[in-house]
């Protein structure tokens, strides 16, 4: 015969562990339907977008196709996580603030995103799908670098993800604004900005298209005593294309980012050096010591003292503020067609 | 069958006939490898004025050479080359030597801990950005680490008093996972991405800028840690026939086991605070040099210098040209020949290896 109290004990201890257990199963939260709408109209700019399943389909649950296969959205996600720098600096500019629930550290770092400053308070995640898990986003929008195992996980636990590959030409950039735009149910500011980041480009390039002969340009890194220089495919190299320059490298048969020794800048003849480095990371002493070396002494832009050091995330973080890069290469290298500053930044989402 | 005996044919003759014939025959290979490197490059320069560019930079003066040409072999191609082969001639020689110490063929710098030792100082230098600010701060740390993880691994060995090859041994096996943790640890925790990039790239190993403030600081130790262990390959011969055989030999086993140590540890030290960790060199050189010259360290010590010398300067030269103006890592690719072919040597002459 169990005792009353044993009884009434064991009876309390079932009753917290199941309503522990309950709690534990409980789903994350069905992803909010901001403005759920399945008859919403066709838009013609989503039609060739690579990754959108249906582009007449502007309704709930709609279907993408990302790297890591197709994906069903079941309604307009309120919470949003993007895990990778490129992927938060658009998220930025498509969604409100308050709906990028939290972020990388990198994307917090000011060294290397552009919308640190916006994003100082969000909380961090990690590649731990768990800190991804705890806040019970709606949907997580990553690059093809988030181990695959992270997303496995996360699906498993009914979190929709998809990573895309960001591109730095000035379509695919375009397309990949409108993706996230249709992920995220905001085609509208989709569209618009698209509009304004193609007329950023386009004001640019109408000017540096026109440039005949294009300096050689040459980007550089240095990092523990190693020289990297961005090749063909590379997003500097993109960048100084857009700015009206011949990227050196590429003519060198530099493909992506690759290290040489400084015979290999002697070789490339650069008449133009841009230093993608952060200061805090050895640009100031990898400039100085360029200009000291005496065996690039003939090299045209130390001769010259073209040796510049920019901002390194315009240059290489993969988004669409490396036009704002392209601007500012090409304030250096035709002074006289741009007078003037460029805008700061881009706009944001109300 | 008659490559097998010229081999064993010469493995006994003696030490004078072996390094009579054998160095010349390295040196020559050196200095031809060390030409051929110089000559070899992105910028194009004819084998006239190579040589006169690298006579002028020893001080040897000649015929005036284009003013670029002259630059690019004097403070690119020239100091990259010393620094290479000295880094060669430091691994070969530890391994050498940390063979025969542990009598044990796996044996390599890097058992003691001085390798992955380095690998912390450097990371450490890196990841709290001193080498932003200072550029010796990278093989002053690396070289401290070194030097500190050979005292521990001493220290662990020498707890009661008597130092025990199998617990040398052993110590190094465990400082070398405490200190590769400690790598991971850094790595880990890092709070950007910068001097992440900085910490694999060196893990990997190369040569990439080598001027000659990096010959001045590894030339000098090395040279003094080779003619340490010069001078300790008698010893290092009668040590094998075991301690008491030694000591009754006139061998001071205690003494010249330190010397042997502090000795590896210098040369090894030196090396991985200019090039990072290079693998392989210092396993395959004295496998490959006793199979050819026999055992006895009076002989394989100056050919493991000079094996090394010669292995590191090829690699390097490969990893200079085969897609220039690009570079490969000199660290990848001497893991990537070295590899395959120790196990090549260890197959076909798995009996031969070390029998006397």
């Amino acid at each position: 015969m169990i005792p009353k109290k044993l009884r009434a004990l064991g009876l309390a201890a079932t009753l917290g562990l199941s309503l522990i257990l309950a709690a534990c199963t409980v789903p994350i939260p069905p992803t909010e339907d901001i403005q759920s709408d399945n008859r919403a109209a066709p838009r013609p700019e989503l039609r060739d977008v690579p990754g959108i399943v249906d582009p007449d389909n502007t309704g709930w649950p709609r279907g993408v196709e990302g790297l890591n296969g197709a994906v069903d959205i079941p309604g307009q996600p309120a919470r949003i996580i993007t895990a990778s720098i490129g992927h938060d600096e658009m998220a930025v500019a498509l969604v409100p603030l308050e709906r990028l629930v939290a972020v990388g550290a990198v994307s917090k770092d000011p060294t290397y995103s552009n919308v640190a400053g916006l994003l100082a308070d969000k909380p961090e995640i990690s590649r731990d799908p768990e800190t991804i898990i705890a806040q019970e986003p709606d949907v997580l929008v990553t690059s093809p670098y988030f181990p695959g195992e992270g997303v496995d996980a996360l699906e498993r636990v009914g979190i929709p993800v998809v990573q895309t590959a960001l591109q730095h030409d000035p379509e695919a950039r375009l397309d990949a604004i409108l993706l996230m735009g249709y992920i995220f149910g905001e085609e509208q500011r989709a569209a618009e900005f698209t509009a304004e980041v193609q007329q950023r480009y386009d004001d640019l390039v109408a000017i540096t298209d026109t440039k005949n002969p294009r300096p050689a340009v040459l980007a550089l890194t240095r990092y523990s005593d190693q020289i990297w220089v961005a090749g063909e495919g590379s997003t500097e190299g993109s960048v100084i294309e857009a700015a009206g320059g011949v990227n050196a490298a590429v003519a060198a048969g530099i493909s992506g980012n690759q290290t040489i020794s400084l015979e290999g800048v002697i070789v490339m003849a650069p008449e133009t050096i841009v230093i993608a480095q952060p200061i805090a990371y050895g640009a100031e002493e990898f400039r100085q010591d360029l200009l000291d070396d005496a065996a690039l002494a003939e090299v045209p832009a130390v001769k010259a003292g073209r040796i510049h050091i920019v901002d390194s995330k315009l240059f290489t973080t993969l988004s669409f503020w490396n036009i704002r890069g392209a601007e500012e290469l090409a304030r250096i290298l035709w002074p006289e067609d741009f007078p003037n500053l460029p805008p700061e930044g881009f706009s944001r989402a109300e | 069958m008659d490559g097998q005996y010229t081999l064993h044919s010469f493995r006994r003759l003696g030490v004078g006939s072996r390094l009579a014939i054998g160095l010349p025959v390295l040196s020559v290979l050196v200095l031809a490898t060390g030409l051929v490197s110089l000559r070899l490059g992105p910028v194009p320069i004819n084998t006239l004025d190579v040589v006169w560019a690298a006579l002028s930079a020893l001080g040897i003066d000649g015929p005036s050479v284009d003013r670029t040409a002259q630059l690019v072999i004097e403070q690119i191609r020239l100091p990259r080359i010393i620094v290479g082969a000295a880094v060669g001639m430091a691994l070969g020689l530890s391994g050498t030597a940390m063979q025969g110490l542990f009598r044990n063929p796996m044996a390599d710098p890097g058992i003691i801990g001085v390798s992955a030792g380095g690998a912390v100082g450097a990371v450490t230098a890196i990841a709290i950005g001193l080498v932003d600010l200072f550029w010796l701060a990278l093989p002053a740390f690396a070289f401290v680490g070194a030097a500190l993880a050979l005292l521990l691994v001493y220290g662990i060995a020498a707890v009661g008093g008597r130092i025990s090859m199998a617990t040398l041994l052993l110590a190094g096996v465990a400082v070398n996972a405490f200190l590769g943790a400690v790598v991971s640890a850094i790595i880990y925790l890092l709070p950007s991405e910068g001097p992440l990039r900085e910490i694999l790239y060196w893990l990997a190993g190369g040569l990439d800028s080598r001027s000659w403030d990096h010959v001045r600081i590894a030339l000098p130790p090395i040279a003094v840690g080779a003619a340490a262990l010069a001078l300790t390959a008698r010893d290092l011969n009668l040590l094998a026939l075991g301690d008491d055989e030694a000591r009754s030999l006139g061998v001071r086993t205690g003494a010249t086991r330190t010397v042997l140590l502090a000795a590896s540890a210098l040369v090894t030290g030196s090396a991985v605070a200019v090039s990072g960790s290079i693998a392989f060199v210092g396993l395959v050189t004295p496998h490959v040099l006793r199979l050819v010259l026999g055992p006895d360290h009076r002989v394989l010590m100056p050919m493991s210098a000079l094996g090394g010398a010669l292995f590191v300067m090829l690699a390097d030269m490969a990893a200079r040209t085969v897609i220039q103006p690009a570079e490969f890592r000199v660290g990848v690719l001497t893991a990537f020949v070295g590899a395959p072919f120790f196990v090549f040597l260890l197959i076909k002459n798995k009996r031969q290896v070390y029998t006397l």
